[in-house]
């Protein structure tokens, strides 16, 4: 086994953990406000990518134009779903959120498989993403660097804007103690809507990146991605978005690193792994990597 | 209180008026039944054209007039959701229709498993279009009929192509470990690979819904050595493994089974990338016998396109093999349709010549090597086995 | 009302079901025999489930490993012996010789889910809230991921198929007796107040001198234990089991019975499992003659939204309402707003 080798395994996990922190933010973001752990953030990386596959083959938008619009898409959606499905329910046990949010997720599927049949159907990406960049003794894909770079600066605005706007204030005081926030008059709604709509658009984004690297795309394939970033939200502590970032990583370069460094025989076990090493890091530290060890509000 | 219970009442009112729905009627159909998977997964892209086909063939023996003095075939499409418990309630609920003649379909050995032995234990035939373990009809019994090769077959035909024609002695394996087809397909390929001399450099295992393969791509660059990858894949996974290699920069040929056979191997890796591919699947295409062009003709007509891949194909033969096995029993009863399956000799199939030999359920038929150039897919050999 | 006449009245509604058992076991045809054997075990799964998620609150989404655990013994215990070191090559002498009577088979399948879920529990069940859902969930990939690659004890993704179908209504329905009668008996036994203690206030329950763990890991393991037993039941109503049988989509759906039947409601999550399982499979001619694939996944999913949305407690909150009596009312007048009060607070 050679060092580049072992280098070339950590870049894939970096790649896959980009992804997986994406995800993950929303779920964190989500969960911080409205103590909601909302199943249907995998549905919306499926519609990242068939907003994208829309926007750029069948309306022709140049690539960059075209990733502003499934931002705005997957926003939007995120907004609609939490007005129709979670604000009516707001202030109702966990487990009833939990619940409402895999209704929308399998009726988001259904709609999927309805309108645009459940055959998986490629993904076109320029040709400029799929070239190569030599970096050293590796070679990297250009999509491969994008999905790094933009992951890492739209995660660097997000941390930005939760600091320092009134609306980033407004979330975390939200996050902090929902009840106080609101008698200091933040308006509730808003910043819950808010959120909705930061988390969504990322991961939309995430959706649009999954495309255009593994290029199959099926109105289910959010479901493993959603997953497993809900994994990787846990393992960073659910509720913390430095959390979620850590926790995409930590999984991403586990899976990479586990089925890449032992022997072949064992890339059956993947998932077996991934599971063992969540249980194993939640039984040392019970509340994530970076969660605060907080008693559970009901 | 009240008003819950009224609405659970008109629920139950609701599901009892559903399930009462009264089948449609016409002048003593012809009833089978087809099972595929329709909604979910990536067997949906060769289950769905082998239904297709399935209906085109009874479209046409309708149109001609139907079968024992015009009587109509009658198809009804279960969807078995990529889900093994929906194939067998699936085919439970079949053999409960009253006047069942014969099931067809599945094109995955797992599904092929769970649902054929219910007809089975009613003695109610049933053909799989596509589920090409040879031992199925060994596993489930007599009413057990394939309108297809044995993966034997299709992997013989191509661990001989590499080794003999393409001159390949060396290869790594990767087998997708969650599928009964892809670690039967691997397994029959390494026995004759070995067999004629070649080396098997390394075994590398994966499961279907995995997306990323960068770990078993660094391996495979790692062994230098090796001439060729045989990747036994399902549809879900092929055309992903094919771009993850070729955007590795390895350009190595890629052999595969008819799992291969959908277009997901070009369009997900795009022109550039799909090259270099061989993959065996049922021959049709390089046939230009009369059923072929029938069904090329006829397909195109019915569904704007021409056939998606050779699992349309196979759907059309089993449908015509049922029909072709009413026609010569004369009648619709259980027991003379399998004796007259179970003496098919000669039937003109799309795929090539159906016969069950020598008591097997298996029909011995060519194999198509295909090979991928540039997103193009195109035969390069009809292989038929000895035998 | 006096527990004596409860139990009658249990008793009275046992043989009444076991007459429709009877009948139904005689007239109705293998498919609509076996959509009535999933409701059954359904209602075991779902009501099974109630005791960990909704009486002791604990979010567990562990039940399909440990179905696929019980499946997957019971399978190999009533196997034939001849056929098993053909199958299943790597089994020791002493299983592979080894066969049981279907009722022992059964158990020893529940036993089995049962002691996986004491070695996990132990260390598993001090996860709190989602963390616990994880954990649980992470259960199904790696009990799914070794029942995949351990080919020599369980036939990889093949899975053992034709399997002798031993399952019939009377099974079903006596494990389902059997398991709605246990969840009773818990919940009204102090043992039951304790695991209601915990659900509420943790904190409290433990300053009462409620011992948690070991409550908490009865709760799980006998919840595994019916789940093992369901695994055994499903796997010879299909005829057979493979690692994919039980997915974790699967441990949502019977969450979702359980929650909207009203966590801790056993009558709930019973009523809610089984007009589930009936709806799903009576849509399924619907969306074929309509040719709308996933139209019958998309109205569940809406009708648990609006349930949710008009009654977030679920149908039944914690209550059992007196179905008997309920019955009974039917012809008559409009319960007063009393008696349906009191029926809540059963």
């Amino acid at each position: 086994m050679t060092g580049a080798y072992i280098l070339e395994q950590i870049v894939n996990g970096i790649i896959l953990g980009s992804m997986y922190a994406l995800i993950a933010i929303g779920f964190s973001l989500i969960y911080g406000i409205v103590r909601l752990i909302n199943f249907a953030h995998g549905d919306i990386v499926t519609i990242g990518s068939f907003t994208m596959l829309a926007s750029a083959v069948a309306l022709n938008l140049p690539f960059p134009l075209a990733i502003l619009v499934v931002l705005a898409v997957g926003g939007a959606t995120g907004m609609l779903i939490e007005r129709i499905a979670f604000r009516p329910m707001r202030g109702a046990p966990q487990v009833t959120g939990f619940i409402a949010s895999l209704a929308v997720a399998i009726m988001i599927e259904n709609l999927g498989i309805m309108t645009l049949t459940a055959q998986p159907r490629n993904f076109i990406v320029p040709a400029y993403l799929s070239k190569f960049i030599a970096m050293g003794p590796l070679s990297v894909r250009a999509i491969d660097l994008a999905i790094v770079i933009l992951s890492v600066l739209l995660m660097a605005a997000l941390v930005m804007f939760v600091r320092f706007t009134r609306t980033g204030m407004a979330m975390r005081a939200t996050a902090e103690n929902y009840n106080v926030a609101r008698l200091m008059g933040i308006n509730i709604d808003r910043t819950i809507a808010v959120a909705f709509a930061i988390g969504s658009a990322l991961a939309a984004i995430a959706g649009l990146m999954w495309g255009s690297k593994y290029s199959q795309i099926s109105p289910l394939m959010g479901l493993i991605p959603g997953l497993k970033a809900f994994v990787a939200a846990v393992i960073g502590g659910v509720g913390s978005i430095s959390g979620a970032m850590l926790g995409g990583y930590v999984l991403g370069l586990a899976e990479v690193l586990l089925v890449g460094l032992l022997p072949p025989e064992y890339s059956g076990y993947r998932n077996v792994f991934v599971f063992a090493v969540l249980i194993v890091i939640l039984l040392v530290m019970p509340n994530g990597l970076l969660g605060r060890s907080t008693e559970e509000r009901a | 209180m009240r008003t819950m219970l009224s609405r659970v009442m008109a629920a139950v009112a609701a599901v009892g008026l559903v399930a009462s729905v009264p089948q449609a009627r016409a002048a003593d159909p012809i009833k089978i039944v087809a099972l595929y998977n329709l909604s979910a997964g990536g067997l949906a892209s060769i289950d769905g054209p082998s239904l297709n086909g399935a209906k085109l063939k009874a479209k046409e023996i309708n149109d001609a007039g139907g079968l024992l003095g015009g009587r109509m075939i009658e198809i009804t499409a279960i969807d078995t959701k990529n889900d093994l418990k929906e194939a067998a309630t699936g085919a439970k609920r079949a053999v409960s229709m009253a006047g069942l003649v014969a099931g067809i379909g599945h094109s995955d050995t797992t599904f092929a498993l769970a649902s054929a032995p219910l007809f089975q234990a009613q003695g109610i035939p049933f053909v799989t279009s596509g589920a090409t373990a040879p031992e199925l009809p060994d596993m489930v019994g007599d009413q057990m009929f394939m309108a297809c090769f044995g993966d034997d077959v299709q992997a013989h035909a191509m661990a001989e192509y590499a080794y003999n024609t393409l001159g390949v002695h060396t290869v790594v394996m990767w087998t997708d470990n969650a599928m009964d087809y892809t670690k039967g397909l691997s397994k029959f390929f390494q026995d004759r690979f070995t067999q004629l001399g070649g080396k098997v450099l390394l075994n590398d295992v994966y499961m279907t819904e995995d997306k990323d393969f960068s770990a078993l791509v660094s391996r495979l660059k790692a062994n230098a050595d090796a001439q060729a990858v045989f990747a036994s894949s399902g549809p879900d996974t092929a055309g992903i493994i094919i771009k993850q290699i070729r955007e590795a920069g390895i350009n190595l040929p890629i052999l595969g089974g008819d799992g291969y056979d959908t277009d997901l191997i070009s369009t997900v890796p795009g022109p550039d990338l799909s090259n270099n591919v061989y993959f065996t699947t049922h021959a049709y295409v390089g046939l230009d016998t009369g059923p072929a062009n029938v069904f090329r003709t006829g397909y195109q007509k019915a569904y704007g396109g021409p056939p998606e891949n050779a699992f349309a194909a196979l759907g059309y033969d089993a449908m015509g093999l049922v029909a072709d096995a009413i026609k010569r029993a004369g009648s619709t009863d259980h027991t003379a349709v399998t004796k007259a399956l179970a003496e098919t000799s000669g039937y003109e199939a799309v795929t090539g010549n159906i016969a069950f030999k020598n008591g097997s359920h298996v029909p011995s038929k060519p194999v198509a090597v295909m090979y991928v150039d540039h997103g193009k897919v195109n035969l390069k050999t009809t292989v038929t086995p000895k035998s | 009302m006096a527990s004596g006449s409860k139990l009658l009245a249990f008793l009275v509604a046992a043989l009444v079901g076991a007459v429709l058992v009877y009948g139904a076991s005689a007239t109705l045809d293998a498919y609509l025999l076996s959509i009535i054997a999933f409701v059954g075990i359904n209602v075991i799964l779902a009501v099974s489930l109630n005791i960990t998620n909704g009486f002791t609150g604990l979010f567990s989404l562990g039940h399909p490993a440990f179905m696929t655990i019980g499946g997957y013994v019971t399978a190999i215990m009533s196997l034939e012996p001849k056929r098993k070191p053909f199958l299943l090559p790597d089994l020791p002498a002493w299983l592979a010789t080894s066969h049981l009577p279907f009722l022992l088979a059964l158990i020893t399948g529940g036993l089995a889910a049962t002691l996986v879920a004491l070695v996990v529990g132990f260390p598993v069940l001090r996860l709190r809230g989602h963390y616990l859902a994880v954990a649980t969930l992470g259960l199904i990939f790696i009990v799914q991921g070794l029942a995949v690659n351990l080919d020599g004890y369980t036939r990889g993704a093949l899975g053992l198929n034709g399997l002798p179908e031993l399952t019939n209504l009377w099974w079903v329905y006596g494990w389902m007796l059997l398991t709605l009668y246990v969840c009773w008996k818990l919940k009204h036994s102090s043992l039951g107040r304790t695991m209601l203690a915990i659900r509420e206030n943790e904190l409290a329950a433990a300053c009462l001198g409620v011992r948690i763990t070991r409550t908490r890991i009865f709760s799980f393991a006998l919840g595994a234990f019916f789940a093992g037993v369901a695994g055994g039941l499903w796997a010879h109503l299909v005829t057979l089991i493979t690692p994919s049988s039980f997915s974790f989509l699967f441990a949502f759906q019977l969450v979702v019975m359980v929650v909207l039947g009203g966590s801790g409601s056993i009558t709930g999550a019973a009523l809610v499992g089984a007009l589930l399982t009936i709806a799903t499979e009576a849509l399924h001619p619907v969306e074929e003659a309509m040719g709308f694939f996933g139209a019958s996944q998309l109205l569940m999913a809406l009708a648990v939204l609006l349930v949710l949305v008009f009654r977030p407690k679920g149908l039944f909150g914690m209550a059992e309402p007196d179905l008997l009596a309920w019955i009974g009312k039917l012809p008559g007048r409009q319960p007063t707003r009393s008696g349906s009060k009191r029926q809540r607070e059963v």
